[in-house]
C-alpha cells in the first residue's frame, strides 16, 4: 500500500515534472505574496495580516500568565515604566562629568530628551515616547537640603547648567546626600550621571536610543561618553538586528553549503536543487506564519535557520545516492526510481521522528516555543513533500547528456576518493574493534551524564549580544558606576483581611471607650451622650452590615449628620467622634506603621549582603531622607519616626515639592501596598533567582508585620519564570517526543531491539551536546533549549538511514562481516556528505554579533557532525556485537 | 470646554455687582482679577475639601481651614493701593493623621514670601525656604503660588482676545528661568473680573496645566470662587477644592499669624 503510494507519487512527478515544478514555484509565490502585499501596503489589504514583529521576551509567557498578570497590574499601579538608561561618563576631567561644560551638555541633552514623544501612530489622541513628568535627571528631580536657618528648602537638583567648577560639583554633593539620588542619578565614585528616561511604550526604545545618538553625535572630543542601554533597548536593538541577522547569515549558509555541494556533485544544474527547495521551504513557513497572524518572535526568526538543513537533508540524500548510481544505470528515470524505493521509506521516517521532536514544542506552556515548534513541523513536512516530488521533477528536466559526467566515472566506485577509502577503512575497523567503540562510548556518556549535572540554567537578555557590542559595552561601564541597571521589583501588601466584622467591632468598641475618657479629659461636653449613641448604633446596626470598611462608613456619616444638625456645644465632642473614626480609618494604612517601614529597611539592608543589589530604594527612604532635613540635616535624624502620624508628616511635607507623584512609585495613596525598587548589577536570571530565594529566607527568618505578604514583578523577574517554565517545559516536550520517536523506530523496524537501536546515536549526541555544555560552563540558555529538539530531529536521520539499509543489505549477504563493505559504500556516503555540508554549512552563523545565533550555528555543526560520527561508528560496532539477535 | 465656560459666564451675570461700560485697559483686568481672586475684604475664613484625583482615578481627601487677613487697610483699586502684605494660616484637620498641622504665609512683594510648617506630631515648627514658590501645595495639582496668588508684577500682560463674555489675556514672564510654564492665558469673566479658566502652557507651545471655577457665589457682595479645580493634563491628576463657610470681615487680629499661634491653634477662627 505503501510502497504503491509512493511509487505512484513519484511516477507523477517523472511523468509530469513541469506541472510538479510549476506547481511548487505557484504555491510558493502565492504564499509569499499573500504574507508580502499587507506587510507593504496595510491599508490596501486589510483582511489579510501582516508581517508583525516581536522581540519582547515578556512575551514568552501567555498574556494570562498570572506572573505577567501581575507584573502588568502592578506596574499600571505604581506607574513604573520600562526605562532607557543613559549613563555620561568622562574619564578625562578629574571630577568626572561634575565640570560646567559636561553638565551643561547634559543639561541640554535633558532638554532634548524630554520632548522625545510625538503623537500615537495608532492613536492620534494619544502621546507616545519619552515620559516627562517621570524623567530623572539633574534638572528635573527635587533636592531636599536645609534653606538657612532652621529651614528646610525644595529646589531643582540643578535648574541651570552651573556657572562655576564649585557650582558643579555642589551638583554632585547634593545628591549624594539623597538616597534615591545617590548611586542612581550619580554614580557612587561621584563621576557620572544616569539619566533615566521611562518609555510609554518599550517597543519605541530602539528609536529613543536612536535619537539620543544621533544628538550626541558632536560630543566627540569632548571627553563626554555616552552610554544606553537597559532591558527594552536591548530587546528592541535585538529585534532590529534580528533581520539585519536574518539577511546576511542565512544567505551566507546557504552559500558554503552550496559550495560544499558542488565540491562533491560538481554539477551546478543538479546542486541548485536543493539550494532551490531550502529557500522555497523556509519563504513558504515563514509567510504561512506571517498569513496566520503570528508574530516574528525571537523564537520564530530562527524558523528558517532550522528549516534549511532538513530541507537540504533530504536531498542530499538523494542526490548522493544518484550520484553514486548514476554512472553505473545510466538512465536519470530509471536511477530515480532505484534511488526512491531506497530512500522512500527512511525519508518518510526522518521526516515523521523530526515532526514529532518538534510539533512536541507545542506542549511546553511558552506560546512561542509552540509557534515555532508547529511551524517548524509544517515546514518539514513541507520540505519533505517537495523534495519527493520537486528533486525527481528537476532531474527529469535536465537533459540526460548535461549529466553525462555525472557521478563517479569509473566502475570503480569503492576506492576512487580519498573519502570512500576512508570510510572503507572505517567500516572495517568499527568490525575488529566493536568492543573498544561500545565501551569508549559507554565512557563518553558517562563524561556527558557529569556534565549535564553541572549545567547553568541562566539567561540574560543583554548576553545575546556579543560582548563588544555597544550595548553589552554600555551595561558594562554602567554597571561598574551605579548601582544596577537591572530593575526588579518587590511589592508587600497585607494578606486579605481575616478579622471578622464582628470582631472588629468588639475592638471598636473598646477603642471608643478609652477615646471617650479621653474626649472627657479634654473637656469636650456632653461627651457621654454623643459616644454613648453611636455606641448603640453599632450594636444596632451590626447585623445588616458585611464589612469594616462598610461599618465605618456609616458610622462616619451618621457622626457627620449628627454633627451638622447638633447644638453649638455638642460640636466639640462629635468632632473628636469623627476624628476618632478617621484614625480608624487610617488603621489600614499600613505603609505608614513604623514598624512596617522599620521591617523594609532592614529588608534592604539585607538584600545589598546579596552582593548582586547594588541599591534599593522605597518610601522608606524618602521618609528617612525628609525626617533628617525636618531635624537640622542631622545623620542621627536618618530614621524612621516613632509614630504613624509623624511619618504622615514627614511625608506630607515631601509632597510640597516639585514631584510629589514620585511617592506613589513606591507606595499606592492608601498606603495599602509598597514596592521596593532593586537595582541589580547583572539581569543574569541566575543572580535574580538567588535574590529571591535571599527574601524567602529573610522573611521566614522575620516574619513581616501586619501579615505583609512579598510579590515579585519586574523585567528581570518576569525572565526567570518564562525561564522556570521553559527548562521545565523543554525538559517534558523531550522525554514526551523521545518516547514517541522511539515507538516510531519500533514500528518502522518492527522490532523492539532495532528501534532502541536507532535510538542510540540520538541519545550519545544529546548526551554529548549537553554533556559538553555542561563541562564548558555555557549556560544552558533559550537557545540551547530548543537544541534539544533540533538534535532529536536530526540525529535519529542518519540512524535511521543507515539501519534500514543496513537490514535491507544484510540480506544479500551470509554475514554483518561481508555486509559492511556495501554499507560503507554508497549509505555512509550519503551520510558523511551530509554530515559535512551541514556542518559546515551552518558556521557561518559564528560571524553573527547575535549570540543566540551563534549558538545555534555551532550547535547544529555540533549534533549533526556528532551524529553522523555516533550512526557511522556505534551502530556498526553495536550490530557487530547484536548480530545473531539482530538477525535472525 | 468653550461650553463650560459660557456656562460660567452666564451663571457669573448674575452673580457680579456693576459691568463697566467702556472696554477698560489690560492694566485695569489685571488688577482688578487679582483683587477679585485674593483681596476680597480685609480678611476671611473658609472651610476648604481638598479632593485630589489621580490619573488611576484614586482619591485622596484633605480638609483644612484657611484664614487670610490683608496688612493694607484700604480695598481700592487706584494705583494699586489694595495690593500688600498678606497673611495665610492654614490649619488641617484630615486625614486624621495629619490634625492639627498648621501652614502660615507671609506674603510679601518685595521680597520672598516666609513659609512656616507646624508638624504636631513632631512637635516641629520648620521655616520652609520659599525660592520657589511653584512646588506642590500639600500633594495637590495647585501650587503655593495658586493658592496664594501670583504678584501681577512678575509677568507682563497681553489682551489677546475679547469675546462675548471674556476678556482674554496672554502672560509672560519676565523671569523665564524662575517658573515652570512659558506663558499662560487667562480667561477673565467681564463683569465679575473672576479668572474663571486659567492655562498654562509649556515651551513647546502645548497646554498642559488648566484651572478652571467651577462654582461662584455671592458672599458678603463679594463674588467668591467656592468650587475650584486644577488639572495637570501631563501627570493626569486633577485636585478640586470646595470652599463652604466662606465668611469675610470677621475681624481677624493679627497675632494669630504668628508661630506661636501655630502650635496653639486659634480654635475659635478655625470652626
Amino acid at each position: 500500500m505503501q510502497k504503491t503510494f509512493a511509487e505512484s507519487v513519484i511516477r507523477f512527478s517523472l511523468d509530469r515534472p513541469r506541472t510538479i515544478i510549476w506547481s511548487v514555484v505557484m504555491v510558493t509565490l502565492l504564499l509569499t505574496t499573500l504574507a508580502t502585499l499587507p506587510s507593504l501596503w496595510p491599508q490596501q489589504f486589510p483582511a489579510l495580516q501582516s508581517l508583525k514583529i516581536d522581540t519582547d521576551p515578556e512575551n514568552m509567557l501567555s498574556e494570562s500568565e498570572p506572573a505577567r498578570i501581575f507584573h502588568n497590574h502592578a506596574k499600571k499601579e505604581f506607574s513604573l515604566y520600562d526605562m532607557v538608561v543613559v549613563g555620561i561618563v568622562n574619564e578625562e576631567h578629574a571630577n568626572g562629568v561634575f565640570n560646567t561644560a559636561s553638565l551643561t551638555r547634559i543639561f541640554k541633552l535633558t532638554e532634548f530628551a524630554r520632548q522625545l514623544n510625538w503623537p500615537d501612530s495608532q492613536d492620534p489622541n494619544q502621546w507616545e515616547g519619552v515620559i516627562e513628568v517621570d524623567m530623572i535627571a539633574p534638572s528635573m528631580v527635587d533636592n531636599i537640603e536645609q534653606g538657612g536657618l532652621g529651614a528646610v528648602n525644595f529646589s531643582w537638583l540643578m535648574p541651570q547648567p552651573p556657572t562655576s567648577e564649585e557650582e558643579a560639583i555642589a551638583v554632585r554633593d547634593r545628591a549624594a546626600r539623597i538616597p534615591f539620588l545617590h548611586d542612581t542619578l550619580v554614580s557612587g565614585d561621584g563621576k557620572a550621571i544616569a539619566l533615566y528616561l521611562p518609555l510609554t511604550s518599550k517597543h519605541i526604545s530602539y528609536e529613543v536610543r536612536k535619537a539620543l545618538l544621533a544628538y550626541v553625535e558632536d560630543w566627540k572630543g569632548t571627553g563626554d561618553q555616552i552610554f544606553i542601554t537597559g532591558l527594552p533597548v536591548a530587546e528592541d536593538t535585538f529585534g532590529v538586528e534580528m533581520f539585519v541577522q536574518m539577511a546576511v547569515s542565512a544567505p551566507l549558509a546557504m552559500l558554503v553549503i552550496f559550495c560544499l555541494l558542488w565540491w562533491f556533485f560538481r554539477n551546478f544544474v543538479l546542486i541548485i536543487s536543493p539550494m532551490i527547495l531550502a529557500v522555497v521551504c523556509s519563504l513558504s513557513t515563514m509567510a504561512l506564519l506571517v498569513i496566520s497572524g503570528n508574530t516574528v518572535h525571537i523564537m520564530s526568526s530562527m524558523i528558517p535557520i532550522f528549516i534549511m538543513p532538513i530541507a537540504v537533508l533530504d536531498s542530499v540524500h538523494i542526490l548522493s545516492e544518484f550520484f553514486d548510481r548514476y554512472p553505473q544505470i545510466k538512465d536519470r528515470r530509471r536511477t530515480i526510481e532505484q534511488v526512491m524505493r531506497h530512500l522512500f521509506k527512511p525519508m518518510l521516517f526522518t521526516t515523521l521522528t523530526t515532526i514529532a521532536g518538534f510539533a512536541s514544542l507545542a506542549l511546553t506552556p511558552i506560546p512561542p516555543v509552540q509557534v515555532f515548534g508547529i511551524f517548524i513541523a509544517i515546514g518539514v513536512f513541507l520540505a519533505w513533500l517537495w523534495t519527493i516530488i520537486f528533486i525527481p521533477a528537476f532531474i527529469m528536466l535536465i537533459p540526460e547528456h548535461k549529466l553525462a559526467d555525472f557521478g563517479h566515472a569509473s566502475g570503480d566506485v569503492e576506492d576512487s576518493t580519498p573519502m570512500s577509502r576512508m570510510l572503507h577503512q572505517v567500516g572495517v575497523w568499527t568490525y575488529d574493534h566493536s568492543r573498544k567503540i561500545i565501551s569508549g562510548t559507554f565512557a563518553l556518556v558517562l563524561i556527558a551524564a557529569w556534565g549535564i549535572s553541572l549545567i547553568q540554567i541562566n539567561d540574560n537578555p543583554i548576553k545575546w549580544f556579543t560582548a563588544s557590542h555597544p550595548i553589552r559595552v554600555a551595561d558594562k561601564v554602567l554597571n561598574e558606576h551605579f548601582g544596577g541597571t537591572y530593575m526588579a521589583y518587590l511589592q508587600f501588601e497585607q494578606a486579605p483581611n481575616s478579622v471578622s466584622v464582628e470582631t472588629y467591632a468588639q475592638l471598636l468598641k473598646l477603642r471608643l471607650k478609652v477615646r471617650k475618657t479621653q474626649s472627657v479629659d479634654n473637656g469636650f461636653l456632653f461627651t457621654d451622650k454623643v459616644f454613648d449613641q453611636i455606641t448603640d448604633k453599632i450594636d444596632s446596626g451590626l447585623p445588616t452590615i458585611e464589612s469594616k470598611k462598610r461599618l465605618l462608613f456609616a458610622l462616619t456619616s451618621m457622626a457627620q449628620v449628627a454633627l451638622d444638625n447638633a447644638p453649638d456645644d455638642e460640636y466639640d465632642a462629635w468632632d473628636d467622634l469623627l476624628l476618632f473614626f478617621d484614625e480608624e480609618r487610617q488603621r489600614d494604612e499600613v505603609f505608614k506603621q513604623p514598624e512596617v517601614l522599620n521591617y523594609l529597611d532592614k529588608l534592604q539592608q539585607h538584600l545589598l549582603e546579596t552582593g548582586i543589589v547594588g541599591k534599593s530604594n522605597s518610601v522608606v527612604d524618602v521618609v528617612k531622607t525628609v525626617h533628617r532635613e525636618l531635624l537640622l540635616g542631622e545623620d542621627a535624624a536618618f530614621r524612621i519616626p516613632d509614630t504613624a502620624s509623624a511619618v504622615a508628616q514627614t511625608l506630607i511635607t515631601y509632597q510640597n515639592s516639585h514631584r510629589p507623584q514620585d511617592l506613589w512609585h513606591f507606595v499606592t495613596p492608601d498606603y495599602r501596598k509598597a514596592v521596593l525598587w532593586l537595582q541589580l548589577t547583572s539581569g543574569d536570571n541566575q543572580d535574580m533567582e538567588t535574590v529571591i530565594k535571599s527574601v524567602e529566607t529573610f522573611v521566614a527568618d522575620n516574619p513581616p508585620p501586619y501579615a505583609l505578604e512579598p510579590h515579585w514583578f519586574g523585567l528581570t523577574y518576569i525572565n526567570t519564570v518564562w525561564q522556570d517554565k521553559m527548562v521545565s517545559g523543554m525538559l517534558e516536550a523531550f522525554a514526551g517526543s523521545f518516547l514517541i520517536v522511539l515507538l516510531m523506530m519500533v514500528f518502522l523496524f518492527r522490532s523492539l531491539l532495532w528501534g532502541i537501536l536507532a535510538m542510540i546515536p540520538l541519545t550519545v549526541t544529546v548526551g554529548l551536546i549537553y554533556g559538553i555544555i555542561g563541562l564548558t560552563g555555557k549556560n544552558y540558555d533559550m537557545p540551547v533549549a530548543v537544541l534539544s529538539s533540533l538534535s532529536l530531529g536530526l540525529a535519529v536521520d542518519y540512524a535511521i538511514h543507515f539501519l534500514a539499509r543496513a537490514r535491507e543489505a544484510r540480506k544479500n549477504y551470509a554475514s554483518w562481516r561481508e555486509t559492511i563493505p556495501e554499507m560503507f559504500g554508497e549509505p555512509a556516503r550519503a551520510i558523511t556528505r551530509n554530515a559535512i555540508i551541514l556542518g559546515a554549512g551552518f558556521l557561518p552563523l559564528l560571524a553573527a554579533p547575535l549570540i543566540p545565533y551563534k549558538t545555534v550555528g555551532v550547535f547544529i555543526a555540533a549534533i549533526i557532525v556528532c551524529a553522523g560520527i555516533a550512526s557511522l561508528l556505534i551502530l556498526p560496532a553495536t550490530i557487530r556485537m547484536l548480530e545473531t539477535k539482530l538477525f535472525r | 470646554m468653550n461650553k463650560l465656560l459660557s456656562l460660567i459666564a452666564a451663571c457669573l451675570v448674575f452673580a457680579s455687582g456693576q459691568a463697566i461700560a467702556q472696554s477698560p485697559s489690560v492694566d485695569d483686568i489685571v488688577h482688578r482679577a487679582n483683587k477679585v481672586s485674593y483681596y476680597a475684604g480685609q480678611d476671611g475664613r473658609a472651610q476648604v475639601e481638598m479632593t485630589i484625583t489621580d490619573n488611576q482615578e484614586r482619591v485622596r481627601n484633605r480638609r483644612m481651614t484657611i484664614l487670610r487677613k490683608d496688612v493694607p487697610e484700604t480695598d481700592m483699586l487706584e494705583d494699586g493701593a489694595y495690593r500688600g502684605e498678606q497673611k495665610f494660616y492654614v490649619y488641617f484637620t484630615r486625614p486624621a493623621d495629619v490634625n492639627k498641622m498648621g501652614f502660615l504665609v507671609w506674603k510679601k512683594l518685595d521680597s520672598d514670601d516666609e513659609r512656616w510648617l507646624y508638624l504636631p506630631a513632631l512637635d516641629l515648627v520648620k521655616r520652609i525656604a520659599a525660592s520657589d514658590k511653584r512646588t506642590s501645595f500639600v500633594g495637590s495639582d495647585f501650587y503655593y503660588e495658586d493658592v496664594s496668588g501670583r504678584d501681577i508684577d512678575e509677568d507682563s500682560h497681553e489682551l489677546i482676545e475679547t469675546t462675548d463674555n471674556y476678556y482674554v489675556l496672554k502672560n509672560t514672564p519676565n523671569d523665564p528661568s524662575s517658573v515652570e510654564f512659558d506663558h499662560y492665558k487667562m480667561y477673565i469673566h467681564k463683569d465679575s473680573f473672576i479668572p474663571v479658566q486659567v492655562e498654562y502652557y509649556d515651551a513647546q507651545g502645548s497646554k498642559y496645566r488648566v484651572a478652571t471655577a467651577l462654582k461662584v457665589d455671592t458672599i458678603q457682595g463679594y463674588a467668591t470662587v467656592t468650587k475650584a479645580s486644577m488639572e495637570n493634563l501631563k501627570t493626569g491628576s486633577k485636585t478640586v477644592m470646595e470652599y463652604s463657610d466662606v465668611e469675610y470681615d470677621i475681624g481677624l487680629p493679627d497675632d494669630i499669624f504668628s508661630e506661636r499661634y501655630l502650635r496653639k491653634p486659634p480654635r475659635k477662627f478655625l470652626r
